[in-house]
């Protein structure tokens, strides 16, 4: 039988994205309840490879993945595919990048 | 044993506002300093190339009146950090015009001092040219080509050059650009606080009560003392939680823990956080190191060209169908009627991918209605402007097979469809340089007024 799942949306607090300086872009996943934050910490749902396989690219343009229990957060870093406000940008503050992040599918506990 | 030390940050971005309520009730907890900052590189290369002030002049001197008015009926400091926006030299004359202005108009006296945080080119090329300039994050080194086509060009300010000002007796301190955590950490070092924590405070409170809950650009203020520092919101409608305060410290940074800021490196895994009754949290266990060599981040900004864009809407679906390639042909067709001079075209298709682009996974899910930017940038406005109108009259009358509708393709909302935004900057430098001390680039400048 398969696995139910339901999407971290159902989850987490709050899913963010935000420039950090002109060169990266940053995704926070908060939740306020810590065994919610476990469960997803160690459902693998959350990875290098999930998060670049949402965004379809590839695992090394993800410079940093850190999951911060005092904050039951989970953080993770994208470069951006130009500095800040050159030519083409989309999104000055990289505010409007996290919508992927809501759809990604957690096992339910 | 330290004095704690109380300091009063106003809002996260001076002219972006707070409530006079709230300043009236920070203040009555009788704060040492009132520290803020007025930028950073959040709103893009802009305002740092071009001298434009990121807030109006109308915003800037209500609210420097009122914070200059409460610290002279307090007797305390006030201190703001990368002036202007951008905090280069334009940005602090700027600001230091606004507060020259205030203080004739209220019959103030105090002492004024400003901080210029321009570098000059010269020695940022001379320092590339003796390796000790490095990349932060850019992906690339800095070269003496990169200087040259610079337009202004600074550097994050650690506290050292405020606490100098602070020595010479200064009221009012106008710096350019600095370190925001160090803008607001200034006072209390200078007063002997320990540098992990009140860099940590800083940090926290540079962006007003962005910390608190309901979080806004509103007065926060923050305890220091000898073992850690207490947070509490100005408005008595919000509070500070540990869960605010944590994620705040997330925010807008890639590392959680690890920090490198002018001189420093700020190491935060063993920081506790606990709530002190219903509005308060204190925070321990910052630990800041000294580096052995003291680095600052250049920011530079260069000139990419002059801007012209066109506004349109789409609704035919036929148009929508083949968007893609009747404006990948609309590019190319303007690239060759003004070759040999070059031009940049890219097109922003809201409804399809015109936030996300390339990370945008339903950009297959087309909307019913499309929204439509012609983004030109050339070497000149005219050329700019022209090769714009040339592409929209190319797309508003472009005839495709099974068009139905051949009146026109684009819904304008303007007249002109055009719209000239002048000259358009890029970030140029974002590189660590190596200094011989914290001051020797950054000129306490006073005034007796």
């Amino acid at each position: 039988m398969a696995q139910r799942t339901q999407p971290l949306s159902e989850l987490a607090d709050i899913i963010r994205s935000k420039n950090a300086g002109p060169f990266r872009i940053t995704f926070d996943i908060l939740f306020s309840d810590p065994d919610r934050y476990r469960h997803v910490r160690d459902s693998g749902a959350v990875s290098k490879g999930t998060v670049a396989a949402a965004y379809g690219i590839s695992p090394s343009e993800i410079t940093s993945f850190f999951q911060v229990d005092m904050a039951n957060a989970i953080k993770v870093t994208l470069r951006r595919p130009r500095g800040q406000g050159s030519f083409g940008e989309s999104d000055i503050y990289g505010c409007q990048q996290h919508v992927p992040l809501l759809r990604l599918t957690v096992p339910v506990a | 044993m330290l004095q704690p030390i109380t300091v009063l940050t106003p809002t996260g971005t001076l002219g972006y506002g707070f409530g006079a309520k709230a300043l009236e009730r920070g203040m009555s907890l009788k704060p040492s300093v009132i520290a803020v900052d007025a930028g950073s590189t959040d709103p893009g290369p802009h305002y740092l190339g071009s001298g434009e002030t990121l807030v109006s002049r109308i915003s800037m001197k209500k609210e420097l009146t009122q914070l200059i008015e409460a610290g002279r009926d307090a007797n305390i400091p006030l201190i703001v950090g990368s002036a202007g926006g951008a905090g280069s030299k334009a940005h602090v004359d700027w600001t230091v015009g606004i507060v020259r202005e205030i203080v004739r108009e209220r019959n103030l006296k105090l002492k004024l001092a400003w901080i210029y945080a321009d570098i000059p080119k010269e020695r940022a090329k001379a320092c590339i040219r003796a390796g000790e300039v490095k990349d932060f994050e850019a992906g690339h080194d800095l070269t003496e080509k990169d200087i040259d086509e610079t337009v202004t060009l600074v550097a994050q300010m650690g506290h050292e050059p405020i606490c100098e000002a602070l020595d010479k007796g200064a009221h009012v301190i106008i710096a350019g650009r600095a370190c925001d955590d160090s803008t607001i950490a200034a006072f209390p070092i200078w007063k002997g606080g320990d540098l992990g924590l009140a860099i940590h405070m800083g940090k926290i409170l540079e962006c007003g009560a962005f910390s608190a809950e309901p979080f806004a650009m509103d007065v926060m203020l923050g305890t220091l003392d000898n073992s850690g520092f207490v947070l509490e919101p100005g408005s008595l409608e919000r509070r500070a939680s540990v869960k605010s305060v944590a994620a705040h410290s997330l925010y807008e940074r890639e590392h959680p823990y690890i920090h490198g800021g002018p001189g420093h490196e700020l190491d935060l895994a063993a920081c506790k956080f606990t709530s002190v009754g219903d509005r308060q949290v204190r925070v321990e266990g910052a630990r800041a190191v000294v580096t052995p060599d003291y680095y600052i981040k250049l920011e530079g900004a260069r000139l990419m060209g002059y801007r012209s864009v066109s506004i349109a809407g789409v609704r035919c679906p036929t148009m929508i169908a083949r968007i893609e390639e009747l404006l990948d042909q609309a590019r190319r067709n303007a690239i060759d009627y003004f070759a040999p001079a070059e031009l940049k075209v890219g097109f922003h298709v809201y409804g399809r991918d015109g936030v996300m682009q390339r990370l945008e996974p339903q950009r297959r899910e087309l909307a019913h209605e499309l929204g439509l930017v012609i983004d030109v940038v050339a070497d000149n406005m005219e050329l700019a402007h022209a090769a714009c109108h040339q592409i929209s009259g190319a797309l508003l009358h472009w005839h495709y097979p099974g068009q139905y509708n051949t009146s026109g393709n684009l819904a304008f909302p303007y007249s002109p469809s055009e719209i000239d935004a002048g000259p358009t900057y890029e970030f140029s430098a974002y590189h660590l340089m190596k200094v011989k001390s914290a001051t020797e680039l950054f000129p306490v400048h006073l005034e007796t007024l």
